[in-house]
């Protein structure tokens, strides 16, 4: 834990880090999306949490199946977004977590939408 | 199991399809990635190999007369005996074991796809009973891989995975305990459809579905399933359960897969629905004409290749352009041009197994067109990751560069 202020925005998922970072963060992450339902990965709801503590940037984040061979290359992505948004030499640590499981009502609005709920 | 307790061992076991990962701090020698790269090399050969011969010997069936290099050969006619090992258990289950095992992230999980790979191999070189044994093996470890995976998510699509690898099993099983590959072939295709059913219910999820899904779907796995079975003892039932449960399978997946909703956004994503909506009609198509067939009606090439083309490849049309990046690290640039393949594919297709007939003359046309379509599919996929290196021409970390191109956020807004 650090002692960041808190996000001036509200990310749809658990931000601990400096106010001004996490806008473009969530910009950035936004930019990630699974080809496979159009959507981005934070629209998905896949995205469980973002630590920005000095240099050091952990997402933690979820796949809907632990069958799903792509979750390396969207952590690449991950990484890829990220580190066009912040200053350099921030390094970015994915953490792939199964538990809680992903659930449908982990999807926005905008994505539920699109789904047809 | 909680996946982060694997981390640390993952950087190792991708180093067999990656040979460098940005969060690995590309500590590995150059021996090591010179084994991988070899490795690398090897498996595409083998793969390669099975699904080129499969092919030629698929044409050969057709009565296509392929130029072949050398009359002494003997993989030319293990090609025409085992076309069906060759396209389904060495060249599918190779790739489907990649896939899985690069989710699962252990290196063990990588003996399935090499022991696959290998019984292509031995069959090409004229030990079709060493390749049904290794087919076996390779099958054995498959099921322990789907285990380990219902071990992590334990959901009815996981379950249904490691189902499909069953049917894998006992198809390759029947292989090796008999020379009649007849009775396997069903099996083989159910472990394909049950593979792809499992991987599209869990799409399924990001929808809202109503009471009896699941249950409408777990029926029709079960006809294909004990349809399967049953055609070993009684070909004329077990066909028509089987039939009937593809034809169960295709309305399910038309009425309930994210494709009717995706097909509305642009790009890769808009593709890849067209081509899983138009597997489905194959499907469907499939489940007719095998009914069909096990009345008695003359139409087997057409069960087969409807099922087999129509409905596997369309799929594997679909998810390529997101499959290889993940296992080989290969980005591509979607364009327009891969419905070029596609439309190939179908349009053969149909040549094949409705003009052709009734135009009383053979297979031969339609078949040459479906291999045509899956080669122009791999230089479109050639192609693309061509179109994307060039795009992107200077990467100082392989896996830390961006995906190019990402599809357009769906058409419709909230």
């Amino acid at each position: 834990m650090n002692d960041a202020a808190p996000a001036l925005a509200q990310p749809p998922y658990p931000y601990e880090g400096p106010a001004e970072f996490a806008v473009p963060v969530e910009s950035a992450l936004r930019q990630v999306v699974d080809p496979e339902v159009a959507l981005s990965i934070v629209d998905m709801g896949l995205v469980y949490g973002v630590r920005v503590e000095g240099q050091q940037v952990q997402v933690r984040m979820t796949m809907t199946s632990a069958a799903c061979p792509v979750g390396d290359v969207i952590g690449a992505d991950v990484e890829a977004e990220l580190g066009a948004v912040l200053p350099p030499g921030h390094e970015v640590e994915i953490e792939w977590v199964w538990e809680p499981a992903w659930t449908p009502e982990r999807m926005s609005p905008r994505a539920r939408s699109f789904m047809g709920w | 199991m909680d996946a982060r307790t694997d981390e640390p061992a993952s950087a190792i076991v991708h180093g067999l399809v990656m040979p460098v990962m940005a969060t690995q701090g590309s500590s590995s020698n150059l021996g090591g990635r010179a084994l991988h790269a070899l490795l690398r090399a090897l498996s595409l050969a083998a793969i390669g190999s099975a699904l080129l011969a499969g092919i030629v010997g698929g044409l050969l069936r057709a009565g296509v007369a392929v130029p072949l290099p050398a009359a002494e050969a003997a993989w030319p006619a293990q090609a025409v005996l085992g076309h069906a090992f060759l396209m389904m258990s060495a060249f599918m289950g190779s790739v489907i074991g990649i896939e899985r095992a690069v989710a699962v992230k252990h290196r063990a999980a990588f003996a399935a796809p090499l022991l696959s790979m290998g019984a292509g191999v031995a069959l090409l070189t004229g030990s079709p009973r060493a390749a049904a044994w290794l087919a076996v093996a390779a099958a054995l470890v498959f099921v322990g891989v789907n285990l380990v995976v219902v071990e992590r998510q334990r959901a009815p699509h996981t379950v249904l995975l490691l189902l499909g690898a069953l049917a894998w099993l006992v198809g390759n099983l029947l292989l090796g305990l008999s020379p009649n590959a007849t009775i396997a072939i069903p099996w083989w295709f159910s472990f394909l459809v049950l593979t792809i059913a499992a991987e599209r219910l869990e799409m399924t999820r990001l929808m809202r579905c109503r009471r009896g899904t699941a249950a409408a779907l777990y029926v029709c796995i079960a006809g294909v399933l004990l349809g399967a079975a049953a055609f070993a003892v009684s070909p004329i039932e077990g066909g028509l359960l089987f039939g009937l449960a593809l034809i169960g399978l295709a309305a399910w997946l038309v009425a309930f897969d994210i494709a009717r909703r995706t097909i509305a956004a642009h790009g890769l994503s808009r593709y890849m629905a067209v081509c899983l909506l138009l597997g489905y009609g194959w499907l469907g198509i499939a489940g007719a004409v095998w009914m069909g067939t096990s009345l008695g009606h003359p139409l087997r090439d057409m069960a087969l290749h409807a099922l087999g083309l129509g409905f596997v490849v369309s799929m594997m049309l679909a998810h390529a352009p997101v499959i290889l990046p993940a296992v080989a690290r290969i980005k591509v640039d979607f364009g327009g041009f891969f419905y070029v393949p596609l439309a190939l594919l179908l349009g053969s297709l149909v040549w094949r197994l409705f003009v052709a007939p009734l135009q009383g003359v053979g297979p031969g046309a339609g078949a040459l067109g479906n291999a045509l379509a899956i080669a122009l599919f791999a230089l479109t996929m050639v192609g693309a990751a061509v179109a994307w290196r060039l795009r992107h021409p200077v990467r100082p970390r392989c896996a830390a560069a961006p995906a190019a191109g990402p599809p357009a956020p769906p058409a419709r807004s909230p």
